[in-house]
C-alpha cells in the first residue's frame, strides 16, 4: 500500500466502526421493598448494643458532654465526646424506626416508629427504657419510604430501602428539562443543627435542662412539653413528669412541615413553602401568628434575637431553583420582613453562635460568617476539602456532620477554624 | 564594522543552504466551518433506539509553516453538539502528504492535506439548565483534505476528519436518586468547508 492511501484507509475505518456516540449514564438511587413488622417486634426490638460504624447517620444532638447520633431508622449512636480532641463511642441503643430525639435531663426522648419510648441515661453506656407513649404516631417517613400502622391488625407496613446503582446508555441528550417527582422526603430530616433557640448545655440554673437541638430538628422541648412534628401535624406531650411523657393535643400545621424549634415564647415551624411562626405562650395550646412564604425549598433555620437566618436549596428531595441564605427581621413576629437575601450554592444546614454563622454548603463545604450586621453578612472562611450537611456550634466547638463523617472544629478563631477530629462514616452507598 | 556583520547575518542562511534560497517559515491559517455526523445507540436491550446525529462545527487553525508541507500551531473552534456547546482548543499539526497526480505538477493547484488535532475541548460557552453541570475532556481529531488553489494564493479547502471529543455531565436528582452522572465520547465524521492561507 502506498504510505499516502495509509490515513484515507484509517479515516475510512474509523467511519465504518467509530461513529457512534457513547454515552453512559450511572445512577444510583433507592429502591423501596415493602415489609411487614409486627408492633410486638418492633417494641422488644429495643437494646444496647455494642458500639458500631456510623452508616446513615441522621440527627445529631449533644447534652452534657454526651454526643447521640441517631442512625437513621436504627437507633442512636451514643458518643463520649467530653474531650472533642478524642470522642469516644461508648454504646449504640437499637431502637427500631427511630429519627428523632431530644433529652430532658436525664430522660433522652425518641420515637420507635409509632411509639415515643423515653430512656434513662443517667449511665450512658447502659440507657434503660423507662416509658413508652404507644401508637402516637400513626405514620411517617425514611428516605423516602413511607411507613404505618394498622391498629387492627398490630402491624406496620413498612419500605426497607435498597441502594441500587446501575449504568444505562443513553442519548447523550442529558440536558434537558429536570423530572422533578415530588418534594415527599423534604420532611426526613437528616441532621441538626443548632439555632440559637436550643438551651445551652450547661443550664444549669434552669429546672430543667434540656440538650442542644437544631434549625432541623422535628422534636423540641419546651417548659413542660414536648412537641414532635410529622408531616402535617404537630403532637404534644406533657413531659412535667419527665420520665412519663402524656400525649397531649394535636395541632394541624398544614402541609410539608420540615422542622420545629423554640425560641423564647414562640416556635418557629419550617415548613416547604414557608416558615411558620406561633405564639407558644401558653406551651399547651400554640397559636399560629403568621407564615414567612418562600419558594417550595428546603428551608433550615436559625434564629437569634430579632434575625431569622433561613437557607434555601434546591436539588434531590427539595424541588425549587433557589440557593439563598434569607435573613429576616422578625421584630414583628405578626409581619416578618426580608432584610437581604445572599446567593450561596447549595446550602443546607446552619447554626449560630451570635455573631458568628455557620453554614454547610453540601459539597462546596462549610462556610463561616460574621453575622453582626444583618444587612452585611460577611465571609469569614470557606473549608471547601469537606462535604457540609449540618452544623451544631457548641461554645467554640463546631459540630459539623458530612457525607464521609462527623468533624468537630475549634471556632474560637471563626476566620481559622482548627479540626479537633472526626468520626468517619461507612456509607452504604 | 557593524554594517559588515550585519550583512553576514543577513547572508549566513545563504551560505548554510548552498545556492538554494532557504524555506522562511510564514505564518498560516485555516478556517473551516461544516458539520459533525454521527449517531447513537441508547436504551436498554429492550427499548434499545437508534438516532442520527448532525451537528455544526467551525474551527480556525493558526500556525506557521515550518517546512513546505509541514505546518504546526494551534486550533481553536465550537461545537456546537445538542446539549453542549464545547470549544476544542488543540494542538495542531497539518502536513501535505502529495499532489493527486503528478501530471498536473505545474498547476500546482491542488494538493492533498492531512491533520492531527488533539487537547481539552472546554464548555466557556455552554449554559447548563438549573442542576446541570457539563464538563468538556479529551478531543482528538485526525483527518485529510483537499487544498484547491495555487499555493501563493488563498486556497479553498474540503476536509474530512474523524472526531473523538470526551465530556461528562453531572445531572440533577429526582426523588429517590443519591447520585447520577454521565460520560460521553461524541464520535463524529466532520466535513468542513474552508479558506487556508
Amino acid at each position: 500500500m502506498k504510505p499516502n492511501l495509509l490515513p484515507l484507509c484509517l479515516l475510512f475505518v474509523l467511519s465504518l466502526t467509530g461513529c457512534t456516540d457513547q454515552c453512559k449514564e450511572t445512577r444510583t438511587y433507592r429502591r423501596y421493598v415493602p415489609v411487614t413488622l409486627s408492633l410486638r417486634e418492633i417494641r422488644e426490638g429495643v437494646r444496647t448494643e455494642e458500639v458500631r460504624p456510623l452508616e446513615k447517620p441522621g440527627k445529631i444532638y449533644t447534652k452534657g458532654g454526651y454526643l447521640f447520633i441517631n442512625e437513621l431508622k436504627e437507633g442512636i449512636h451514643l458518643i463520649d465526646n467530653r474531650n472533642p480532641s478524642a470522642p469516644r463511642p461508648v454504646a449504640f441503643l437499637r431502637i427500631p424506626g427511630n429519627g428523632d430525639m431530644a433529652i430532658r435531663n436525664n430522660i433522652l426522648y425518641a420515637d420507635s416508629y409509632m411509639d415515643l419510648v423515653a430512656f434513662d441515661i443517667s449511665n450512658p453506656a447502659q440507657p434503660r427504657e423507662v416509658s413508652r407513649v404507644q401508637s402516637v404516631f400513626p405514620s411517617g417517613q425514611f428516605e423516602g419510604g413511607s411507613w404505618s400502622i394498622n391498629p387492627q391488625s398490630v402491624m406496620l407496613s413498612d419500605q426497607r430501602v435498597e441502594y441500587v446503582t446501575e449504568t444505562i446508555k443513553t442519548d447523550c441528550e442529558g440536558g434537558g428539562a429536570s423530572q422533578w417527582v415530588g418534594c415527599p422526603n423534604c420532611d426526613v430530616v437528616r441532621f441538626s443543627s443548632q439555632s440559637g433557640s436550643a438551651a445551652p448545655i450547661a443550664a444549669s440554673t434552669a429546672p430543667n435542662s434540656n440538650g442542644t437541638a437544631g434549625s432541623m430538628a422535628r422534636f423540641a422541648l419546651y417548659s413542660d412539653f414536648l412537641y414532635t412534628v410529622g408531616q402535617t401535624d404537630m403532637q404534644l406531650f406533657n413531659v412535667q413528669d419527665a420520665a412519663n411523657p402524656v400525649a397531649q393535643a394535636r395541632i394541624n400545621l398544614g402541609w410539608g412541615i420540615e422542622t420545629i424549634f423554640p425560641y423564647k415564647d414562640k416556635l418557629f415551624i419550617g415548613s416547604q413553602t414557608g416558615m411558620h411562626i406561633y405564639d407558644n405562650a401558653n406551651p399547651a395550646s400554640p397559636v399560629r401568628l403568621s407564615t414567612f412564604q418562600h419558594a417550595r425549598v428546603c428551608d433550615p433555620v436559625a434564629v437569634h434575637d430579632n434575625i431569622a437566618y433561613v437557607t434555601l436549596r434546591n436539588g434531590t428531595q427539595c424541588g425549587g431553583f433557589t440557593n439563598q441564605l434569607d435573613v429576616i427581621d422578625i421584630t414583628s413576629l405578626t409581619s416578618p420582613r426580608l432584610l437581604r437575601s445572599y446567593p450561596m450554592q447549595n446550602p443546607h444546614g446552619l447554626g449560630i453562635d451570635f455573631p458568628n454563622l455557620f453554614i454547610c454548603e453540601g459539597e462546596f463545604g462549610l462556610k463561616t460568617f460574621d453575622a453582626r450586621s444583618a444587612l452585611a453578612v460577611k465571609q469569614l472562611q470557606h473549608l471547601t476539602s469537606m462535604h457540609a450537611y449540618d452544623v451544631i456550634p457548641l461554645t467554640g466547638t463546631l459540630l459539623v456532620i458530612g457525607r464521609d463523617g462527623l468533624y468537630q472544629f475549634d471556632y474560637t478563631n471563626p476566620g481559622q477554624l482548627t479540626q479537633l477530629s472526626k468520626i468517619p462514616v461507612n456509607r452504604p452507598y | 564594522m557593524n554594517k559588515l556583520l550585519f550583512s553576514l547575518v543577513w547572508l549566513a542562511p545563504l551560505f548554510a543552504t548552498g545556492q538554494t534560497a532557504p524555506f522562511k517559515p510564514v505564518f498560516t491559517n485555516m478556517t473551516e466551518f461544516g458539520g459533525l455526523f454521527g449517531q447513537v445507540r441508547y436504551g436498554t436491550p429492550f427499548t434499545e433506539s437508534v438516532d442520527k446525529r448532525v451537528n455544526l462545527t467551525a474551527q480556525t487553525f493558526n500556525g506557521v509553516q515550518l517546512r513546505p508541507r509541514l505546518a504546526v500551531g494551534g486550533t481553536v473552534g465550537v461545537d456546537w453538539y445538542n446539549t453542549a456547546m464545547i470549544t476544542p482548543v488543540c494542538a495542531s499539526v497539518r502536513y501535505d502528504i502529495s499532489r493527486p497526480s503528478p501530471t498536473r505538477d505545474t498547476q500546482k493547484n491542488l494538493r492533498i492535506f492531512t491533520s492531527l488535532d488533539t487537547g481539552w475541548g472546554f464548555t466557556w460557552l455552554n449554559e447548563d439548565p438549573s442542576g446541570y453541570k457539563t464538563s468538556g475532556g479529551w478531543v482528538v481529531s485526525p483527518g485529510i483534505g483537499f487544498r484547491i488553489g495555487k499555493p501563493t494564493n488563498t486556497n479553498f479547502i474540503l476536509s474530512l476528519s474523524y472526531k473523538r471529543q470526551e465530556a461528562n455531565a453531572e445531572k440533577p436528582l429526582s426523588w429517590n436518586e443519591l447520585a447520577k452522572h454521565e460520560t460521553r465520547v461524541y464520535n463524529r465524521m466532520a466535513f468542513r468547508i474552508g479558506l487556508a492561507f
